[in-house]
């Protein structure tokens, strides 16, 4: 098991939410930066994300980040660095744009080492346990991710399914408008709901309630998880109280 | 052996004094597990059930019957207070378990006391992990963790399902996930065991694991126990009505109690009438209801020799000897893992390879083999909704009917889910009159597809490809959850399509059915084709029923060593068939054949 793999989920997951904020209160690339760094860091060995699938990961928020930074480089008023026909980047929105991407940057890198660290299971039961959330609605989230692993194949089958009527295009494929893709996805609907329904039942029918619940595997709290804790708040501080003084 | 005997005897009738437990001081009666008094229940659709009277004393065991419709599962779902706390519907009279009211308990506030094993597997396991799965009820009711982890095992090992702890739900096959289900329903110990239609969804191999787990999992309980069941030939197996629970207990097709009373008795007075309706029944019972003769003697299965030398012979000979419509050449068959970065890794593994195989007009071809063999893949394949990993399949485009009849649906109505697919016109029009009143779907036209039952929605998925008159007609598992009746009334329409001109394939588990229709059987073993045979040479050969993991039933066995070719064998079933439906008074769908295909139903 990893690092992270090993350490608490409801403290992972408060966490998370407290560097999120704390970039929230930095308007400082270099900072940012630094937290970023960090952040890939813990995710490539805390969490042990391997490099091909931290790197893939990266792309959408640097694709959000690379769309912020232009907009602000070019919009913002202030010291024009490069001019040129209409467009104009200036120095302040260079500095705005790179922060507020960092920052999008920096809360998707936490987010890919808390998702890779922590299995769902082990999330539901520390929340029950440690945040106090609702047996009903942990383990009717758990019975629900379960059945959305299975959508894609299922999705394949009925589409597989209604291809078959389906009539033939020029090059000989089976040719189907948005109509058909509308049809499949009623067919999946239907067929999701009706599994939802039996879920529930089953549920139900072992015991789940909202009364109180003895846990058979709880997932520890203890003092890794403080260590943890404090050296993520530490690191947090001190990046925060540079970025002021720079 | 029965292990559904292994508790006390039922009570001859209800009402009468119930059987003792013997575990219990025998100057006490003992308390009835599960009492219920005049209870009746309309769902909000009109379907309903009762008035049902029933008592069940610790450990006893009772099997309901009736034809599909009949609210056998609505009645499991009224004594564990799913109706109504979780499906709406209008209760009356009362029910209790182990002396608590169902009516003011809900569904979860029983569970210490009943255990559910439901039909589907895919959706009777919540959880990710086995282990997770089965102590989900124990640590609902508060069960000290300590005890947990013996209890869990327990159970496991009671549902012959040790082994799977520490496995993923979702690897698991149907059986599989149908014992981790039963071992989470007798893990709190129930004192009432609720299976509805438990081995309705798995294969022969699935069928057997779960049939020797249930008898395990009560003994180990000593729960009593109500089983709702339609193959009841497959959960008998080979041991008949003494494979089945000691009281039967039959529910008309509006949901009256008409019989209640020992196995062999209900199945004495009951047999006729339940074949009638299209229930699937014990080999035994069938026998005796169509041959004459008591259930449970083995001497009804001596009367099939002659059955079978007076058979009258039931179709062209000539059958299969047409132009090939199909064919595949070194076809290899296999899904690619979904997901667009699968799609850059090398070739997916093929699950099929090497396979040549020829289709001719006028033949119906079977496939059989393993769960996850690959005969749907070939299928899906030769149907060209699936590209082939290698090799070509040459031919007109064939028509394709897959498993689930609901993910083929695409029309509001009956009558628009027929024309899916065909150019708007009179012509069209036409065809989806005729192609309705061929499938006894007329009086369904402007009904919404999806709340047809299983075997009407069936019928509808045949009528509605059989329309688009394509060459070759290719069927995944087509009798897959269908009564006697829908099992019939496909395969009659699958051997009019093949008399008709078409080629015909269909993959199929139940080997009754492929040696009632098919000319050929292809038996997928092994990653590829192993034998191309008739059905009777694969009812002779043992090496090949265990390559495909089929297993004959007594019938069949019988039968295959007193006939002389396929040909024959077919008639026998045929003749057996008219039979029971004759001994029942039930008019014979088969007997006046047209070229033109008889009209189902």
């Amino acid at each position: 098991m990893t690092a992270l793999g090993a350490r608490n989920p409801t403290v992972k997951l408060l966490l998370v939410v407290a560097v999120s904020l704390a970039t929230l209160a930095l308007l400082e690339p270099a900072a940012l930066a630094a937290l970023y760094l960090l952040g890939l860091m813990s995710a490539r060995w805390g969490a042990g994300v391997g490099g091909r699938r931290l790197l893939l990961a990266q792309v959408p928020f640097w694709t959000f980040g690379v769309g912020v930074l232009l907009v602000n480089a070019m919009s913002r008023p202030g010291a024009v660095l490069v001019a040129g026909g209409p467009f104009r980047v200036t120095h302040e929105g260079l500095v705005v744009g790179a922060a507020l991407a960092l920052r999008g940057c920096v809360i998707g890198v936490a987010t890919v080492a808390f998702l890779a660290s922590t299995p769902p299971r082990d999330l539901m039961v520390s929340l029950v346990r440690h945040a106090r959330l609702s047996p009903r609605y942990a383990y009717a989230l758990l019975a629900g991710h379960r059945m959305l692993a299975g959508l894609p194949r299922q999705w394949a089958t009925i589409r597989a399914a209604q291809l078959v009527r389906a009539p033939l295009g020029r090059d000989g494929r089976p040719r189907e408008g948005w109509r058909g893709l509308a049809r499949s996805a009623f067919a999946l609907l239907v067929a999701s709901i009706r599994a939802s329904e039996r879920v529930a039942l089953a549920l139900e029918s072992r015991g789940l309630a909202a009364g109180p619940r003895t846990i058979w595997r709880p997932v520890p709290l203890g003092a890794g998880d403080a260590a943890l804790a404090s050296g993520v708040l530490g690191a947090l501080a001190l990046v925060v109280l540079m970025g002021a003084r720079l | 052996m029965s292990l559904w005997r292994a508790v006390p005897e039922p009570a001859a009738h209800p009402g009468a004094d119930l059987a003792a437990d013997p575990a219990a001081d025998p100057a006490a009666e003992p308390a009835a597990v599960l009492d219920v008094a005049g209870l009746e229940a309309v769902l909000d659709g009109g379907a309903g059930v009762g008035p049902v009277d029933l008592r069940l004393a610790p450990g006893e065991q009772v099997l309901v019957l009736g034809p599909s419709g009949a609210g056998k599962s609505t009645l499991l779902r009224c004594l564990h207070g799913a109706v109504p706390h979780a499906v709406p519907a209008r209760v009356s009279g009362r029910v209790a378990v182990a002396g608590r009211s169902v009516a003011e308990h809900g569904v979860a506030a029983l569970a210490d006391v009943v255990g559910v094993l439901a039909q589907d597997p895919e959706t009777g396991v919540c959880l990710a992990d086995v282990a997770d799965e089965v102590a989900f009820p124990l640590e609902n009711l508060g069960t000290p963790p300590a005890a947990i982890g013996p209890a869990v095992a327990a159970a496991l090992g009671a549902a012959g399902a040790g082994h799977l702890a520490g496995r993923r739900t979702d690897a698991l096959s149907g059986g599989e996930l149908q014992r981790v289900a039963l071992a989470a329903a007798v893990v709190t110990r129930p004192r009432l065991l609720l299976l509805d239609e438990p081995t309705s969804m798995l294969d022969a191999d699935g069928v057997a694991a779960v049939r020797g787990a249930l008898a395990a999992a009560r003994a180990s309980t000593g729960a009593a126990c109500v089983l709702v069941e339609h193959r009841l030939d497959a959960l008998a197996g080979d041991a008949g009505v003494a494979g089945l629970p000691g009281r039967w207990l039959v529910l008309s097709a509006d949901g009256r109690v008409t019989h209640d009373g020992p196995a062999a008795e209900v199945a004495r007075d009951a047999g006729p009438e339940l074949l009638a309706r299209g229930c699937w029944l014990p080999e035994d019972v069938e026998l005796a209801v169509a041959l004459g003769g008591a259930a449970g003697e083995p001497g009804a299965f001596d009367l099939l020799p002659a059955l079978a030398a007076g058979a009258p012979p039931s179709r062209d000979p000539a059958a299969g000897r047409g132009e090939v419509l199909l064919a595949a050449r070194g076809l290899a068959v296999g899904r690619r893992p979904a997901g667009r970065a699968a799609r850059r890794r090398p070739a997916a593994q093929p699950v099929l390879r090497d396979v040549d195989l020829r289709l001719r007009a006028g033949e119906v071809v079977a496939v059989v083999g393993a769960n996850g063999s690959g005969k749907s893949t070939l299928v899906a394949t030769l149907a060209g909704v699936l590209p082939p990993l290698a090799g070509v399949v040459e031919g007109a485009r064939p028509g394709l009917v897959v498993q689930n009849p609901e993910h083929q649906l695409a029309g509001r109505t009956v009558a628009a889910e027929v024309a899916v697919g065909l150019p708007p016109g009179p012509a069209t029009d036409d065809g989806v009159t005729a192609a309705l009143a061929r499938f006894g779907l007329a009086a369904l036209a402007d009904r919404d597809p999806h709340r047809l039952s299983g075997g009407e929605q069936r019928r509808l998925s045949l009528a509605a490809m059989l329309v688009h008159d394509r060459p070759v007609l290719l069927a995944d598992e087509p009798t897959f959850g269908l009564d006697r009746h829908g099992t019939a009334d496909v395969l009659r329409a699958l051997a009019d399509s093949a008399r008709a001109g078409r080629a015909v394939l269909l993959t199929c588990h139940d080997l009754r059915a492929v040696a009632s229709v098919a000319d050929r059987v292809l038996v997928v073993a092994d990653g590829g084709l192993v034998a191309d045979v008739d059905p009777l040479a694969l009812l002779r050969d043992p090496r090949l029923l265990a390559a495909a993991r089929l297993r004959p039933s007594r019938l069949l066995r019988r039968l295959a060593e007193v006939v002389g070719d396929a040909a024959r064998l077919r008639d026998a079933l045929a003749a057996l068939d008219a039979r029971a439906l004759r001994a029942t008074g039930a008019p014979d769908p088969a007997g006046a054949p047209d070229p033109a295909g008889v009209p189902v139903r």
